[in-house]
């Protein structure tokens, strides 16, 4: 599905990702963890093509997508949320879902005048299932920026499916969240997935990253150290060491 | 007596602040979007309406139809402006587009001069009848090009408010990241948003020509600053703003002339922007706190 081939991103001397190769495979949920500046940002940031790589290759499906623009990656079917959440705060939560909505790049059958103007037709139907998965039916019409922190996390997820993606990056979703929150925020990765979604979570919280992930792979100082199922990575010995220092290792 | 004479100049200057209206949503539509300041808008609007004026010619349409023309050349000179000095001019850097677009000023400003030999033609006017309520007259022409203003300006709010390319360029305004990972393209939608100002910009260029019945070279630098105070005073980036600054600069200017004489107006205006600049720097309807 994605895989990363020899990536690297250098800022002037330093290597914020450093030679980093990466399989993740169709209908799988990929934990990416790492301690503060490991550069798990940044590759997301080169996944979802909001910088392009120093070196090395982003492969989706077969396809090097290494070079596209970040709107050709999402029309390929490539969608993240943000650590920092980036709604639009003066749109309402339908709206929000609506900017996302891009099939009438491929309705191109239909008239150009009522697409810009008004949409497609089956805009609303689909919309109407992203809108239930977030849960924020009954705030439809509510400024994004009115809306509770947990739920403004929900529409940002709401959002990028409603692009209809093949492969969604996560990036930090759970950041700021109480417990209760993060079991809810465990089954809708877990539903993401069942539909069909292939998804890549970039988190901290590691209770939720072992519960959810089928593999991890784990960055330090911009390289992967390791890479395997929850139960491997969590003993082996290079993690322990970049988690908790020499010493307790 | 005097009370009605100042009733009367609040109305007129009212009535034809609605061009100002116009030049300020232009302004403030590609600062909403772009977060730069465009300097050749008013020089691009006052060039729509020449050109508005010679493609009337060349077709032999009826004057009415001047507008219409002005629109169509105003919004290709936006598109014009947004490609030489936005598209082709690195944008990271804060100053670049800044003095692109002051040099895009001089020169559409050059070519005017030099086009007209410097001297004003003569502008189609419409309607220029009166109506008298009393001793109280209302100006044809000035309702006319208020009219089509206010048209103009609900036609704009509609595309914002009410359709997907409006919604498209609301969601570059706000988060530029997210409308990216949305699937859009930054680049199309600010060439949308200047073409859509452009397009605004002749209207309000033809307009002004057909109130004063004259276009003249010299209309450029005074309009470009009264944009930018109509753009400042309604809070840079809000268009609601920028319609009812552009009424309350046009209404207070003539007001200024009426008591102070023509020569006198504009230090007044200044005056005005300084006030608003001193206990109101965020404008009357500061900008969107959407950007997070």
């Amino acid at each position: 599905m994605l895989e990363l081939r020899q990536l690297c991103k250098h800022f002037g001397g330093v290597r914020a990702v450093d030679q980093v190769s990466l399989r993740v495979a169709k209908g799988e949920i990929f934990g990416l963890i790492g301690p503060n500046g490991s550069g798990k940002s940044t590759t997301v940031n080169l996944i979802a093509g909001l910088l392009l790589p120093t070196s090395g290759r982003i492969v989706l499906d077969g396809e090097d997508i290494s070079s596209l623009a970040t709107h050709q990656r999402v029309a390929r079917g490539i969608a993240r949320t943000f650590q920092n959440i980036r709604l639009f705060g003066q749109l309402t939560v339908w709206q929000n879902l609506w900017v996302a909505e891009n099939r009438d790049r491929q309705q191109r059958a239909q008239p150009v005048m009522p697409r810009w103007f008004w949409g497609c037709e089956g805009d609303r139907e689909r919309l109407g299932i992203a809108l239930e998965f977030s849960g924020l039916a009954h705030k439809r019409d509510d400024l994004a920026a009115n809306l509770s922190f947990g739920e403004q996390r929900r529409l940002e997820l709401a959002r990028a499916l409603a692009s209809q993606p093949k492969l969604l990056l996560l990036d930090e979703p759970a950041a700021g969240m109480n417990a209760q929150e993060i079991e809810e925020l465990d089954a809708r990765i877990r539903r993401i997935r069942d539909a069909g979604v292939t998804v890549l979570l970039i988190e901290h919280h590691m209770e939720l990253v072992m519960a959810v992930t089928d593999r991890i792979g784990v960055l330090n100082f911009g390289q992967k150290i390791a890479e395997g199922s929850p139960a491997m990575v969590q003993n082996d010995a290079k993690v322990r060491e970049a988690y908790l220092g020499t010493a307790a290792a | 007596m005097l009370f009605i004479d100042l009733l009367q100049s609040i109305a007129d200057g009212l009535l034809f602040g609605a061009t100002y209206s116009l030049i300020g949503i232009g302004f403030t539509l590609v600062f909403g979007v772009m977060h730069k300041i465009n300097m050749a808008y008013a020089a691009a609007s006052v060039a729509g309406a020449y050109a508005g004026l010679t493609l009337l010619k060349l077709a032999g349409l009826p004057p009415l139809l001047v507008i219409i023309m002005a629109c169509l050349a105003g919004a290709v000179f936006g598109l014009l402006t947004y490609v030489l000095c936005f598209w082709l001019i690195p944008l990271s850097h804060p100053l670049a587009t800044l003095m692109s677009t002051v040099g895009m000023l001089l020169l559409i400003d050059e070519i005017v001069v030099h086009l007209t030999a410097g001297m004003p033609v003569n502008y189609p006017t419409v309607m220029g009848g009166m109506v008298s309520l009393g001793s109280f007259l209302l100006r044809g022409d000035l309702m006319f090009i208020f009219t089509i203003a206010v048209l103009a300006m609900a036609a704009l709010m509609y595309l914002i408010y009410r359709t997907r390319l409006g919604l498209a360029t609301r969601a570059v305004s706000q988060q530029p990241v997210a409308a990216q990972l949305c699937g859009m393209r930054l680049g199309q939608v600010n060439a949308l948003t200047f073409t859509i100002s452009g397009a605004l910009g002749g209207i309000a260029g033809s307009l002004i020509g057909s109130a004063v019945g004259l276009l003249s070279p010299l209309l450029i630098a005074p309009l470009t600053v009264k944009g930018l105070i109509v753009t400042v005073i309604g809070g840079l980036g809000s268009i609601p703003g920028a319609i009812i600054a552009g009424l309350l600069v046009g209404a207070a200017e003539n007001v200024f002339q009426f008591v102070r004489g023509v020569t006198e107006r504009d230090i007044y205006v200044m005056l005005l922007l300084f006030v608003f600049l001193v206990f109101r720097p965020g404008g009357i309807l500061g900008a969107d706190p959407g950007r997070n």
